[in-house]
């Protein structure tokens, strides 16, 4: 724009009122409109020009001279370059001059125009004449230009003002007066010679009497020029008060708010008003008559006032419960009038419960339990007015208001800015717990609420300060909202919700996880024709939530139950789709560590590129074996028994002819794509680890050669077949097994220095696991193939003994933040152990050691791999429980198992004339013969240490009991049970057979006498030497016997041993001395 | 507390958006960049933000900047509270329903693109028409309407330092705003609110121009409409769901921007609002000063009262009443019933009288009181029954005081509705209303309409004859005139009845008449019940499925009328004021001392008097149990 234009340029052509109105416009319109002015040259000083000659010309219309006025006005600036500022003015106030002095005529002079040109022209002068310095710090120092000019301008004003008694100008008169108001407010003190203060004091009493002469602004005006003064001079506000409390009661919205205004500038003076003035207020707020806005007003009015009013003031809980009554919406209340009503119902909630809370600290208050109802019963009552949004669409604004409400309810009164710890206390409050009892049954009932819902947390997540509180809620949705929801395609709606609980590190996965098998079970049961598109559907999703769970949690905390989710996904799941994505994902979890797991599920959505690590640079677990790493494992990583062996068997006996082995030799498995997946669902059915039993195949169809047997031999015969009838013969089929119960654990701290990885985060190094760990067992005993074992996850271990127990103890604690983050020293035990069976299919009774390699993955995918310490098997692993045919009631057992013992034990003696005979096993292919052993061992034992060990080591063996000491004593015990007991020696009779709990085997001891009373055997009724006989019945597998009559003395016992198996007598003798001398 | 009341600049949009009047105040805008200076000097060198000293945005940019927000807020109003939508920075942020009516624009100068906030604008909608305007405030005001706008948190807590209300409380400029918008907004629409009052012999009675011009003899301008008082806030509610505050409206083309300017210029020279009486205003804009009017020698004359009356003189009052009810006949459910009135007065009086009042006779306990007129010195309160309020009356017709009360006769119109569908496309309504129960002469009512909408359906027929009355249906409502008007009936109590079946078209989900946006339309099918044998009703059905499309309504409504099933009854009564309100003409007093006819007249209006379906649902309210 060119500022500076000659001032000899000749005047512009003068516009037509069309053309006027038209370059006006364009000049408030600005941008392209406004650039042909410029470019014809109607702009700046040549348009100043202009518009005044304009002004007195005759034949344009009076409302153009006004909207040319106005029109300079308002764009002054742009049209007055600076060097002509003072020519202008100047010649501005030569035309004010002019119209001013020139009289009244109905068409070119009226008092509109000179009215207009006196606002118009103040206007100006003071945007030119009066400039405020802000260059020094005393902000009020005014420095004036054009100081003649300006005088010449209050002379004009002066002299309308004064020209009184003249009725018919008193408008004109009043708009000069108010040009030289707003010069002297512009610059104060402008006008000060001019009027005297005597003068001043008049004015100013004569408004203080008759302030309700002025019209609404003129008295807010005015009150806003008296009460800096009124507070300056510390004048009593009682008289303020009593000219200006009617303005709270009159319908005029401003004048309300300057009593407010008043108010607060002297709260002193003013207070015991506090309701009386929430009462009035809130009756504006009533006022249907006015518009919403002012409604909306008065109650952020109130909600101001009271913020800094009862923040000051002691706060009265009966008077804040009464006014939050009065706060209750209406049914045709406007939802925005409903949401700042709720919104005073929050505060005062918010201020109840704080004061409740602030007795109870302090002296115990009699009314908590009813405030404290009361204050849920409040918001309860008032959230009615929008209860609507529990079945309404979730986007409708009953919805919006009554979540704004529980927000509101919810963060309390703690603010963003203050870094206080009141947050911490709102979970502990009322309100807090209501409202999240509120949410979840809400959540419960209305499942539309539920995309809400979990916008709504994640508003409180995405919130630096209240993070905790959404936090928190999910924590109590996984707590009650989780066991409640009925499990059936109607839970799909909820995953929006299960989205952000998985999402959430503070939620323990647990409960999700659950209720997704759950899930995933109903899907598979109820697949149909008519539902495979709804199975897909719902399958993804629930496959959506275990991804975001894989992205958002330690690999370690979800490795057991999602592992378990997916397996049984890619076995069960109708879909094929479906089944493949959860094999990708349990592919992923078991193969790929959690960092990477993480990075790469979350790039999802990228192309791999050169800066991240894609998938591709994820080192396949083959090419990072490390022989060198894997020397020592068995140093760190260690397979335990749970029970210890009795004997530390160093030697074992094998013998080639009872090593019937035609199988093949076992290669250790390979985890491959074809193969079954690793982890089965634990449905009972499908429980691969519970023993089959076989069941007892129809009639006995043995083809045996008929033979003379007198009937006692006929009746032990009889039982003997029945007997091996139930034996599987394992060349034919799976054999009887043994478990042999381990644990697997290893520890951090060698284990990190061998294997850490630099590279990785420290989170990683303090958690150091193994994932997908193999144990491969084989052995040079006859103990046939042995199952490699597979553990899912372990956790390393503190390194016990070594470091000090202190700095250990925290260091560990700190490590896993499992279960909920309690943490329980023997859960957390168990989670650095992982329990192992090894089972094994004996071909022969032995002894022997099963050696153990391991191979496994580290977090940062190296494998690991290597030899551990051999697993010893002693011969007490072999004993089992002879097997009882279906067909013989629970309560006949013990009859059964003493008549068995009673037969082998006969079978079993050098001279039994069953030598000869074949016994057929099950399957019907194999026979066995019995070719029996005898043996003695004298124990020098007392009865009671005997006792002991047979009820701790034996008890499940023993199948009588005879003589009424022993039985007396043991029957006292009640550990031995599916016992015969006979009182009596010689008849066998009085059969009592007591019920315990047969599962009870490894109790404590609870025989009743002392030790003391025992070695002085002052009470003990010693009689015999001879106290009574234990009938011990053991099987071993495959499919031998091993007897004990222990013919138990006070002092020493006598075992007779018979058995079918004459070599693992070498064992026994040990065994026995270990059991019973050690 | 910020003490001045000034304005900036104003500006009237159309709905294009295009901006047809503007206004800048120089001096308010000069005082404005001399605060901003002095607040970047304070906080020069410590981390303070600067709030840029601004020019001000021409129109363009203005309405560059309105299109901006409405696109960015949904609409010309906005969300106001907090959205799915919202963003930082944006007004729906602040999560208050206020801030559809102040907003913040976010204004690119065109000359060097930088972005300038304004802030507080108020804006008022009128008919088609925007008004937007920009008070002075303090620079620290804006600035801490920028930290709530524009923080990243989960959103204020109430009672909180710095939060919206404490704001709004220390701004009573943009209360003045307000009151300047609308009378803008008045002015505009030619739609100058003036109380009624009505005499008892003929029509009502026009405000002071009416007066003053049939003294004076010529007719300066048409009559103001005097629209039946506070109808215009409670009429939009029916059915107003659906009524998108954006759609395109007719109205006048062209604003009369000569009235405005000369209205600014008188009212607001400076841009301070002076006195916003738009009848004195007018009158003096017109009329000027004759010798005529002298001011009165023995007292003085008050600002707003620049004439004197001169003539018959008579004292009028008209007790203006609207009851609004929500009747839903059910046990669990008490029907709340309330009126809201206001007496209008107009005061044909010589010289500057003062008037006493009396509020004898009004049971203080029932009719509360909700505001006076400027004009009246307020009772002391709790005085008992020997109340007066003295008043000194303006020249135009003006509204007294405003009171509220329960309905203290009966009930005007009681019974219930009942509707429901039999099939998808059919319902069976029964009416059983009675009228005026118990009522007793002078009460008339001069017309009682029942109107049954269905927003959402098209009628197609209906069967059914009522005991009174006639019925005629639209495509929307079903209307059974049970009093015509114009055949008003005195107090006799009538019982009336309509039994009958309605049917519809067959429902569409988001057929035309689904007006407003349906959002967040992508339900899952996964997530419909499982259909067939469960759904045993089919009225749950119904809702159920129509409710999927339900709009969500403005902020303005005080729920989804939608929603429900109900029957709003509309009638008019004279003769009673329902709340018991009364004018003792004898006790009323002139000081000094003159005797004057004075006269009252009552009428009643229905606001909203909804019957709810009986069989449906319905919105509710809980009432404090004290």
């Amino acid at each position: 724009m060119d500022t500076t234009p000659s001032p000899s340029q000749p005047p512009l052509k003068p516009l037509t009122p069309q053309e006027w109105e038209t370059l006006i416009d364009d000049h408030h319109h600005g941008g392209h409109r406004l650039h042909r002015w410029i470019s014809s040259n109607y702009t700046s000083q040549p348009l100043f020009d202009l518009s005044l000659s304009s002004l007195l010309r005759k034949d344009l219309p009076l409302s153009l001279k006004l909207l040319i006025s106005s029109f300079l006005e308002q764009h002054v600036t742009s049209l007055s370059p600076i060097p002509f500022i003072h020519q202008n003015l100047i010649h501005l106030l030569d035309t004010l001059r002019h119209v001013i002095n020139s009289p009244i005529d109905p068409v070119t002079i009226t008092y509109s125009l000179k009215e207009q040109l006196l606002i118009s022209t103040t206007s100006i002068f003071i945007i030119f004449t009066i400039n405020n310095n802000n260059n020094n710090n005393n902000s009020d120092n005014v420095k004036l230009s054009f100081v003649s000019e300006l005088e010449g301008l209050i002379e004009v004003l002066l002299t309308i003002v004064n020209r009184t008694g003249y009725g018919l100008d008193r408008q004109l008169r009043g708009v000069a007066c108010e040009c030289l108001r707003e010069l002297e407010r512009e610059c104060p003190g402008l006008l000060s010679e001019t009027v005297g203060v005597k003068e001043l004091r008049r004015v100013m009493s004569f408004l203080l009497e008759w302030p309700q002469y002025l019209t609404t602004f003129g008295l807010f005006e005015f009150m806003s020029v008296v009460m800096p003064v009124a507070v300056a001079l510390e004048l009593q506000a009682s008289l303020l008060k009593v000219q200006f409390s009617g303005l709270l009661f009159t319908s005029d919205m401003l004048l309300c708010h300057a009593y407010l205004g008043m108010y607060l500038q002297f709260p002193e003076a003013f207070s015991g008003h506090e309701n009386e003035v929430v009462r009035r207020v809130l009756l504006i707020s009533r006022e249907a008559q006015n518009a919403l806005v002012f409604r909306l007003l008065a109650l952020h009015w109130l909600l101001g006032f009271m913020g800094l009013v009862m923040s000051k003031t002691e706060v009265d809980k009966e008077r804040i419960f009464g006014t939050a009554l009065q706060f209750y919406p209406t049914v045709f209340d406007p939802l925005a009038l409903k949401a700042l009503k709720l919104d005073l119902i929050v505060y005062c909630s918010v201020m109840l419960d704080k004061s409740r809370l602030a007795d109870a600290n302090g002296e115990m208050d009699s009314n908590v339990g009813s405030s404290k109802g009361s204050v849920v019963k409040l918001f309860e009552d008032a959230l009615e007015s929008v209860s609507g949004f529990k079945w309404l669409p979730s986007w409708s604004t009953e919805t919006s208001v009554a979540f704004r409400t529980f927000h509101k309810l919810l963060i309390g009164e703690s603010s963003h800015s203050e870094s206080g710890s009141s947050t911490r206390d709102l979970v502990e409050s009322t309100i807090f717990h209501a409202t999240e009892r509120m949410l979840v049954t809400m959540t419960l009932e209305s499942r539309g609420l539920i995309p809400v819902m979990a916008a709504f947390i994640n508003r409180l997540l995405r919130c630096h300060k209240h993070r905790f509180l959404g936090e928190q809620l999910l924590q109590t949705f996984d707590n009650h909202l989780l066991p409640k929801v009925k499990v059936d395609y109607r839970l799909g709606s909820y995953f929006p919700l299960f989205g952000k609980i998985a999402e959430n590190v503070t939620v323990p996965p647990g409960g999700l996880l659950d209720l997704l098998g759950k899930y995933m079970s109903i899907l598979v049961e109820k697949h149909g024709l008519d539902t495979g598109l709804r199975s897909w559907s719902q399958g993804s999703k629930v496959l959506v939530l275990c991804r975001t769970l894989l992205m958002h949690h330690q690999s370690s905390r979800i490795f057991l139950g999602l592992s378990r989710l997916l397996a049984f996904t890619c076995l069960h799941f109708p879909d094929l789709e479906v089944r493949d994505n959860a094999r990708i994902y349990l592919r992923m979890l078991l193969c790929v560590p959690g960092n990477k797991l993480r990075h790469l599920l979350s790039a999802e959505d990228q192309l791999p590129s050169s800066h991240s690590t894609p998938f591709f640079t994820v080192q396949s677990p083959r090419f990072s074996y490390d022989p060198k790493k894997s020397k020592d494992i068995s140093s760190y990583i260690h397979l335990e028994r749970v029970v210890p062996l009795l004997v530390k068997q160093s030697w074992s006996l094998s013998l080639a002819s009872f090593n019937i082995n035609g199988e093949k030799p076992n290669y250790m498995e390979v985890i491959t794509d074809s193969n079954t997946p690793l982890w089965q669902p634990e449905t009972p059915e499908e429980n691969p680890e519970s023993p089959s039993i076989p069941a007892l195949e129809g009639p006995n169809q043995s083809q045996e050669p008929l033979r003379v047997t007198d009937s006692k031999v006929s009746e032990i015969v009889e039982v003997l077949r029945k007997h091996f009838s139930l034996i599987p013969d394992f060349r034919h089929m799976p054999g009887i097994k043994i478990g042999i119960q381990c644990t697997l654990r290893f520890e951090s701290e060698p284990f990190n220095r061998v294997w850490g990885n630099k590279g990785s985060a420290e989170l990683d190094l303090l958690h150091p696991a193994l994932y997908a760990t193999v144990l491969k067992f084989s052995s040079s005993a006859p103990f046939g193939s042995i199952q490699p074992y597979r553990i899912p996850f372990l956790l390393g271990g503190p390194t016990k003994n070594k470091i000090p127990s202190g700095q250990s103890q925290s260091d560990s604690l700190d490590i896993v933040p499992v279960n909920n983050g309690i943490v329980d020293e023997e859960k957390e035990e168990e989670s650095f152990n992982a329990r192992v069976l090894i089972e094994l299919q004996p071909k022969e009774p032995t002894p022997g050691l099963v050696d153990v390699s391991i191979e496994a993955n580290a977090e940062n995918g190296q494998i690991i791999s290597g030899q551990l310490q051999s697993i010893t098997v002693g011969i007490e692993d072999m004993f089992l429980k002879a097997l009882v045919p279906d067909d013989i009631h629970h309560d006949e057992i013990p009859g059964y198992y003493a008549s068995l013992f009673s037969a082998l034990w006969e079978a079993c003696s050098s001279s039994s004339s069953t030598g000869r005979e074949m016994f057929l096993l099950k399957g019907g292919k194999g026979f066995t013969a019995i070719n029996g052993t005898r043996s003695v061992k004298f124990l020098e034992v007392s009865a009671t240490s005997l006792i002991q060990a047979v009820e701790k080591n034996l008890s499940a063996f023993v199948v009588n009991v005879i003589g009424d000491e022993l039985v007396n004593i043991v029957k006292d015990g009640g550990i031995l049970s599916e016992t015969t007991w006979n009182n009596d020696e010689a008849s066998g009779s009085g059969l009592d057979v007591v019920a315990v709990d047969q599962y009870m085997t490894e109790g404590p001891l609870y025989l009743k006498y002392d030790e003391e009373e025992d070695e002085k055997g002052s009470n003990l009724h010693i009689n015999k030497r001879n106290m009574g006989r234990f009938h011990i019945l053991i099987f071993l597998p495959p499919t031998s016997h091993l007897l004990f009559q222990m013919e138990v003395g006070v002092n020493s016992t006598l075992v007779r041993i018979r058995t079918d198996h004459w070599p693992c007598l070498a064992y026994i003798d040990d065994y026995l001395e270990a059991l019973f001398l050690s | 507390m910020n003490s001045s009341c000034s304005i900036r600049a104003l500006w009237i949009l159309n709905n294009q958006d295009t901006v047809l009047f503007s206004r800048r105040f120089p001096v308010v805008e000069r005082r404005w960049n001399v605060a901003v200076n002095r607040a970047n000097e304070r906080c020069k060198g410590d981390q303070g933000f600067i709030v840029l000293p601004s020019s001000f945005p021409t129109d363009s940019e203005i309405a560059a900047a309105f299109t901006e927000r409405k696109k960015r807020e949904g609409s010309a109003l906005g969300y106001g509270i907090r959205a799915k939508q919202s963003v930082e920075g944006s007004d729906s942020w602040v999560d208050d329903p206020i801030m559809r009516h102040i907003l913040s624009l976010h204004v690119k100068k065109e000359e060097n693109g930088e972005d300038y906030t304004f802030w507080p604008l108020i804006l008022h909608a009128k008919v088609q028409y925007y008004i937007l305007v920009l008070p002075l405030v303090e620079p620290e005001h804006l600035k801490a309407y920028n930290t709530l706008c524009r923080r990243s948190d989960c959103g204020n807590g109430v009672g909180v330092d710095g939060n919206l209300s404490s704001l709004l409380l220390q701004l009573p400029c943009i209360t003045g705003a307000f009151m300047v918008a609308h009378v803008l907004g008045d002015i505009i629409t030619s739609d100058i609110p003036e109380p009624e009052v009505v005499v008892s012999a003929g029509p009502s009675v026009g405000g002071l121009l009416d007066s003053l011009t049939g003294s004076i003899g010529i007719s300066a301008r048409p009559k103001p409409v005097a629209p039946p008082v506070a109808a215009s806030t409670n009429s939009t509610a029916i059915g107003g769901g659906s009524l998108a505050s954006d759609a395109p409206k007719t109205g006048p083309r062209n604003l009369d921007k000569d009235a405005l300017r000369s209205f600014i210029s008188t009212a607001m020279p400076f841009g301070t609002p002076l006195d916003l009486n738009y009848s004195n205003i007018t009158a003096i804009r017109t009329n000027g000063f004759s010798p005529a009017d002298v001011a009165p020698v023995d007292s003085k004359q008050p600002a707003w009262k620049p004439y004197l009356y001169k003539g018959k003189q008579r004292l009028l009052f008209t007790i203006h009443e609207i009851v609004n009810a929500a009747m839903y006949d059910r046990d669990e459910i008490p029907d709340s019933i309330s009126v809201l009135g206001q007496v209008n007065c107009r005061a044909e009086l010589e010289g500057l009288p003062d008037v006493l009042f009396p509020l004898t006779g009004l049971d203080s306990k029932r009719i509360e009181i909700l505001s006076f007129h400027p004009c009246a010195q307020v009772p002391e309160q709790g005085g008992g029954d020997k109340q007066a309020v003295m008043f000194s009356p303006p020249l135009s017709n003006f509204v007294l005081l405003r009171y509220q009360a329960p309905c203290s006769i009966g009930v005007p119109v009681k019974g219930f509705y009942q509707l429901s569908m039999v099939s998808e496309n059919e319902g069976a309504f029964l009416f059983k209303l009675s009228l005026m129960e118990g009522y007793k002469a002078p009460l008339t009512m001069e017309f009682c309409t029942v109107n049954m909408p269905f927003p959402r359906r098209k009628v197609i027929s209906f069967e059914g004859t009522p005991s009174i009355g006639t019925v005629s249906y639209t495509k929307h409502s079903v209307e059974w005139k049970i009093i015509p008007s114009g055949r008003g009936v005195g107090a006799k109590s009538i019982e009336a009845t309509f039994p009958g079946t309605v049917k519809f078209a067959p429902w569409k989900g988001q057929s035309s008449d689904d007006s407003g946006s349906v959002q967040g339309g992508d339900e899952d099918s996964d997530t419909e019940i499982e259909q067939g044998n469960s759904m045993v009703n089919v009225e749950e059905y119904l809702v159920e499925k129509m409710n999927k499309h339900l709009p969500a309504v403005d902020l303005e409504e005080p729920f989804c009328w939608h929603a429900y099933n109900y029957a709003k009854v509309s009638f008019k009564m004279a003769g009673t004021s329902l709340a018991g309100m009364m004018i003792d003409t004898k006790s009323v007093n002139i000081f000094p001392s003159v005797k004057v006819p004075v006269e009252y007249s009552t009428q009643v209006h229905s606001g909203d008097y909804i019957l709810w379906n009986t069989l449906g649902k319905c919105p509710v309210a809980a009432t404090p149990a004290n």
